[in-house]
């Protein structure tokens, strides 16, 4: 019972720590940034249906594989640890009776819901301003957009478990490494976690009316799953091995 | 109205004892055992094959910069694991969940929740202890008052000073009652009088029986609160008893003091004579003695100024520094 409390009491922490920090305030920036786009592009206008869902699915594909979702993940994921490692606060939850993979466990679930909710949350706010096709849109690709986001988070979390400055590292990764990996030709661009989200958004638009460019192999849709899931899990996995044996010498 | 502390030595700090044959039953929750530990940081030694056992009461630790005393403390607070050896607090594993119940750890850094008030940072610490909400709240209270921060619990942690936030980093780590209280550096920047406070709460501490563990690099902070003493340089213990041992040792230290007088030549003519002296210098009105026993030199030369009548301006030790003195035990360990 007591350890369930101080675990609650964490999960409380970590969440509040994210939810008012400044992170939150420059994710909701581009995502607000894209919703202007949307409105001054007018995808609700375009006709018919079947371009304007290719118009606006593309405009999704390229703005939340490649950029919004990889930041959301970004704010949450690196600073609901590292945060506490670069303020030197980590040691005041180490030297607490909670086990260490509970430490890293309310982490990950605080920043869950706060990644999920913004890029869900942003993402039904763009296919309410498109209309029509907006909502299928939503009706087709949330489950795509869940799996990105939790592979992304889940890669953030090991490289704030792993490295000094995380923030850093992981912007640099996300908005120039995953990209130039996943459109390299031949088999490079299976080890970017971009290539299998935009292989199954295109697989599930394909029904629609998505086309899917000149010379981008897609995977299956069921590959497509699996590598996002264990992607997810393993770098879950890693994180919490990693959290558990390494020593933090920065802490004081 | 005197007050006399009587202050409890209930368990001393036993250095390269056989901790490991020791009776396992008779080890109390508060002692914290060192045995055979070594920790290697890559290439470098951080501590280096330490045997000890602290009991309760306070212990001061005291090195220069570098000496080992925060992974001593790190080690004792199980956030880092030994190389070799190992750590226990009581009969558990220093890194293990239930002995960090019994530990308050204060790190030496000011970093805090620099968004939360004083009273809601000790708050959200006891609550990661487990305890019920009520409970949480008064014990949050009483320990903001043991530590005389009552009256600015409410104020946010970034606009507090650095003595207040000493303040607060003691109270979350008294605030579930830990039997062992691993505290580095626990007075930097607070002023003499909350330095008194602070001790005063420490001895109540080690008045209750708790084993009380405080880092230092200077020496006179360690002198007024440590029952027990243990020196550590480059890793390595290099002396330990209590003050008046620690005392001892560093009276016989070689020391240069600088005496700035009216008339030195007649002063310098009167301490050379002294058997303590060993040389002395003169330059303008500035003498430099070179002096072992340097108690029993000080107290010769209040002597000499009150039977002779020389006129003393000033008098520095110039070598009285943490440093010099941790050099000076570091040769004895060599050489012994």
């Amino acid at each position: 019972m007591n350890s369930l409390r101080a675990f609650a009491a964490l999960l409380r922490l970590s969440f509040r720590r994210l939810l008012w920090s400044v992170n939150t305030l420059m994710v909701l920036l581009p995502v607000t940034g894209c919703g202007l786009f949307i409105l001054r592009r007018g995808f609700h206008k375009l006709t018919p249906p079947e371009t304007a869902f290719d118009a606006f699915g593309s405009f999704l594909l390229f703005v939340f594989s490649s950029f919004l979702i990889p930041i959301c993940a970004l704010g949450f994921g690196t600073t609901a640890l590292g945060a506490e490692r670069e303020e030197q606060t980590l040691v005041f939850l180490l030297t607490r009776p909670i086990p260490r993979w509970q430490v890293l466990l309310a982490k990950i679930l605080a920043s869950i819901p706060l990644s999920c909710g913004l890029v869900m949350g942003s993402f039904a706010c763009y296919c309410w301003l498109v209309g029509p096709v907006g909502w299928l849109a939503l009706k087709i690709y949330w489950p795509a957009m869940i799996g990105m986001t939790l592979a992304y988070l889940a890669l953030f979390h090991l490289f704030a478990v792993a490295f000094r400055h995380p923030t850093m590292l992981a912007l640099v990764y996300a908005l120039f490494m995953e990209l130039f990996v996943a459109n390299l030709p031949g088999s490079v661009k299976r080890l970017a976690i971009n290539y299998y989200g935009r292989s199954l958004l295109y697989g599930l638009g394909a029904d629609s009316g998505l086309k899917v460019p000149k010379g981008f192999e897609i995977v299956p849709m069921t590959q497509a799953y699996g590598m996002l899931a264990g992607i997810t899990v393993g770098c879950f996995l890693v994180a919490f091995l990693f959290f558990q044996w390494k020593e933090y010498r920065d802490l004081t | 109205m005197v007050t006399i502390r009587f202050r409890r030595r209930l368990l001393p700090l036993v250095l390269n004892d056989d901790v490991m044959t020791a009776d396992s039953s008779a080890v109390a929750e508060c002692e914290v055992t060192f045995a055979e530990v070594t920790k290697f940081y890559g290439a470098v030694i951080g501590l280096n094959d330490l045997t000890c056992r602290i009991g309760p009461g306070i212990t001061g630790l005291l090195g220069s910069n570098g000496a080992g005393k925060s992974t001593l403390l790190k080690l004792a607070s199980g956030q880092l694991r030994p190389t070799l050896g190992e750590v226990r607090i009581g009969s558990l594993r220093a890194d293990s969940t239930a002995a960090k119940r019994l530990i308050g750890y204060c790190p030496d850094h000011a970093h805090l929740y620099e968004e939360m008030t004083g009273e809601d940072f000790v708050r959200t610490m006891c609550a990661l202890h487990g305890f019920p909400w009520d409970e949480v709240c008064q014990r949050t209270t009483e320990v903001l008052k043991e530590v005389g921060m009552s009256d600015r619990a409410r104020r946010k942690l970034a606009g507090c000073s650095h003595g207040m936030r000493q303040r607060f980093k003691l109270a979350q780590a008294l605030v579930h009652d830990p039997q062992v209280f691993l505290l580095d550096e626990p007075m930097t920047g607070i002023d003499p009088g909350g330095r008194q406070e602070i001790n005063d709460l420490l001895f109540r501490l080690a008045d209750q029986g708790k084993t009380v563990l405080v880092s230092s690099h200077i020496l006179s902070d360690i002198e007024t609160l440590a029952d027990r003493i243990l020196v550590l340089g480059r890793g390595r213990p290099i002396a330990s008893g209590s003050l008046p041992e620690i005392r001892r040792l560093l009276d016989d230290r070689p020391l240069l003091v600088e005496i700035i007088a009216d008339d030195p030549r007649p002063l310098a003519a009167d301490l050379v004579a002294l058997s303590q002296v060993q040389g002395c210098d003169v330059q303008g009105n500035r003498l430099r003695v070179r002096t072992k026993q340097a108690a029993e030199f000080y107290v010769q030369v209040q002597n000499l100024v009150l039977q002779r009548g020389h006129t003393i301006r000033q008098m520095q030790s110039l070598d009285e520094g943490a440093e010099a003195v941790f050099e000076y035990l570091q040769q004895g360990k060599h050489a012994s």
